[in-house]
């Protein structure tokens, strides 16, 4: 970068791109996102394995398409299950223990990341690997100025398939109305007969699929590597935290987190944008700790 | 007469401080190796970082991710200090990487790094003013717990991007490396010495027995209630926000100390000493130490270090793996640390207090 070219001009059809462009990356991070909105949001754990969690999926996507020769848009459900299975795992030796000390649940969370970073970088060494996705994603969509690629597109729509089943999820199963009891008040949902220990395993294990699923997803944009999961960790959390830890909430902070980076990457470049955003965050926190939406949610 | 442990025996305390600072000192007296000195200085640095973190997280309940904040921040002022030193007002006043980015003067933001005085001035001052402000931002808000190590970690993340991204200023992922040594008050600091050593070692104890002291005081006290209950602190009376803001941005400050000797150090600084990576390995080396023990939570950084390039480059992704087993194990079931299990052993030694 040189001094001279640091702004760009506005121009309508760019920033329209730029626009769409915002979409991809909002429906990047809420993917991203979800799964540790419904961790955050039910428990209120900070998982800073999520990151890696998102590269386990994206690994196996690789080792079952590499090693296997299975489809990629079959891996994406079974990064999920995997994903999941390991996430009860951790949650039944770990977590479980440490329900009362949320700092140290953040903690020994960041272990566990960096133990998964490790074990990876030791197994299949730390060369980056790419993923072989269906011919007719990898083109791009051309209408006049507009370029955008059908991988961006298909994520997009994934991303709002995976909101609208974990609203179902949420809002129309049994399952869902425990969820939200144990949300609400673990004690009273416990003495009406609510397993809150086993609806926390499960949740934690559909948080951790949900992380799966979505890296197993951006290995068709992105190569696959150990320490991957940094790059959407801090983003991930911030529309988890700048929701509120509530589903539409981070619904919102995505999509206006990821309009806003991609216009301030558009008028600057890409790392000044993010820092633009992420100190309007820290300020935005300062006044609304409890997120955009939630007025009522404990404040955790 | 009462039995007691006497782990917690103030004159015990202050004596085991100097006795590990005594037996520190004299090392380059026994070795005469600069270049190990040159590696043992980087160690009293881990120290100082380790040393912030306990007394955020430690003795305030403060947990904070991004202390390579100011850290980073610290270094990045002392680096462009010692490359003005080498610079020459009339025939190279500009330094050469800003010359490969196209810069035809020196920027504004460098020129006071002219007066060596005021670059020092600087770099302690920017971290310690950002953190006053950053903190206010924080705790005026009531902000607390997870949502603190989210927003210094986010925060971090911020300016990691700036440093990796303002090429002509901060000469982006390579690094400033300024090529002489640090000079000052006519003395110059030759970083492959014994000096060297004496004085990160000297930066570290004045550190650890200034911040000792200052936890006997009544702010100490003060501070460590809220830690314990920050609500009941504050239905006291206690102006909760200016005494966390206040701890927050003395840990800035010991980080910088940290970062300005770093550079003194190593001649170098780039983006990794904001790196996010870095920043939560401080917290690991005070956890494992033992973050409610200054002394455990130097010697925590220090062993771990020391053990970290024991096994060396080519184990390193073995190395790190049990550094997440270990650290995993001592947050499930040592919160205090090692400092916890000494403590614990140390109750068993006879020892009886007088009443009152």
């Amino acid at each position: 970068m040189s001094v001279h070219d640091f702004w760009t001009p506005f121009a309508l059809e760019p920033f329209i791109n730029a626009l769409l462009i915002g979409l991809s990356i909002a429906s990047i991070w809420l993917v991203a996102a979800l799964g540790l909105t419904i961790i955050y949001g039910t428990m209120g754990v900070i998982n800073m394995a999520h990151g890696e969690f998102i590269m386990l999926g994206a690994y196996s996507a690789w080792v079952m398409q590499y090693f296997i020769g299975i489809p990629w848009l079959l891996t994406l459900p079974l990064s999920f299950v995997i994903v999941a299975f390991f996430g009860w795992l951790v949650e039944r030796g770990l977590i479980r223990h440490l329900y009362d000390r949320p700092l140290d649940t953040l903690l020994a969370t960041w272990g566990v990341s960096l133990v998964l970073i490790q074990s990876i970088r030791l197994i299949f060494g730390g060369e980056p690997q790419y993923i072989d996705a269906p011919s007719w994603l990898k083109t791009v969509m051309v209408i006049d100025f507009i370029h955008i690629p059908w991988m961006r597109i298909f994520i997009f729509f994934l991303a709002i398939a995976l909101v609208a089943v974990t609203f179902a999820i949420l809002f129309k199963t049994n399952w869902g109305i425990q969820i939200r009891a144990v949300m609400q008040n673990k004690e009273m949902a416990a003495s009406f007969g609510i397993n809150s220990k086993k609806i926390y395993g499960l949740t934690f294990a559909y948080g951790a699929g949900l992380a799966g699923i979505s890296g197993a997803m951006f290995t068709g944009l992105k190569t696959i590597f150990p320490d991957m999961g940094l790059g959407y960790v801090v983003e991930a959390f911030l529309v988890v935290v700048t929701g509120g830890g509530d589903l539409l909430g981070s619904v919102a902070t995505a999509g206006i987190m990821g309009e806003m980076f991609s216009v301030f990457s558009y008028f600057t470049n890409d790392t000044f944008g993010r820092f633009v955003l992420f100190i309007l965050i820290v300020i935005f926190l300062r006044f609304r700790p409890q997120g955009i939406f939630s007025p009522s949610m404990a404040r955790r | 007469m009462q039995r007691a442990n006497l782990y917690h025996d103030k004159r015990a305390q202050w004596g085991v401080y100097f006795v590990f600072f005594g037996v520190l000192a004299i090392i380059p007296l026994l070795m005469d190796d600069p270049f190990t000195m040159n590696q043992y200085a980087r160690y009293g640095v881990f120290g100082m970082l380790a040393l912030s973190v306990s007394l955020v997280w430690g003795f305030g309940g403060i947990l904070s991710l991004g202390q390579g904040i100011a850290f980073g921040m610290a270094a990045y002022g002392m680096g462009a200090t010692m490359q003005m030193q080498y610079q020459d007002p009339v025939n190279d006043p500009i330094p050469s990487f800003m010359l490969t980015n196209e810069l035809e003067a020196l920027p504004t933001v460098w020129e006071p790094f002219w007066d060596t005085h005021l670059g020092l001035i600087l770099a302690f001052g920017i971290p310690v003013l950002f953190f006053v402000v950053f903190g206010l931002l924080m705790f005026q808000a009531r902000l607390a717990g997870a949502f603190v190590a989210i927003m210094t970690l986010a925060m971090l993340g911020a300016w990691y991007n700036m440093a990796y991204d303002m090429q002509p200023f901060t000469a982006g992922f390579n690094g400033i490396s300024p090529p002489s040594a640090f000079e000052a008050f006519g003395v110059e600091v030759d970083p492959y010495s014994n000096m060297i050593y004496w004085v990160s070692l000297g930066v570290l104890a004045f550190l650890t027995i200034s911040i000792k002291a200052l936890l006997q005081t009544k702010f100490g006290t003060i501070v460590q209630a809220i830690r314990d209950d920050p609500e009941r602190a504050r239905y006291l009376g206690y102006n909760v926000a200016y005494y966390q803001t206040v701890l927050f941005a003395l840990g800035g400050l010991v980080a910088a100390f940290a970062g300005v000797v770093w550079v003194m150090i190593s001649q170098y600084v780039s983006p990794t000493s904001l790196d996010i990576f870095f920043s939560i390995t401080m917290v690991i080396w005070a956890a494992v130490g033992g973050r409610m023990s200054l002394f455990g939570a130097i010697f925590g950084a220090m062993f771990i270090k020391a053990a970290e390039s024991y096994v060396g480059d080519e184990f390193q992704a073995t190395w790190f793996v049990i550094l997440g087993v270990v650290f995993i194990v001592v947050v499930r079931f040592l919160p205090k640390g090692f400092a916890g299990l000494f403590e614990y052993a140390v109750g068993f030694v006879p020892y009886w207090r007088r009443n009152g």
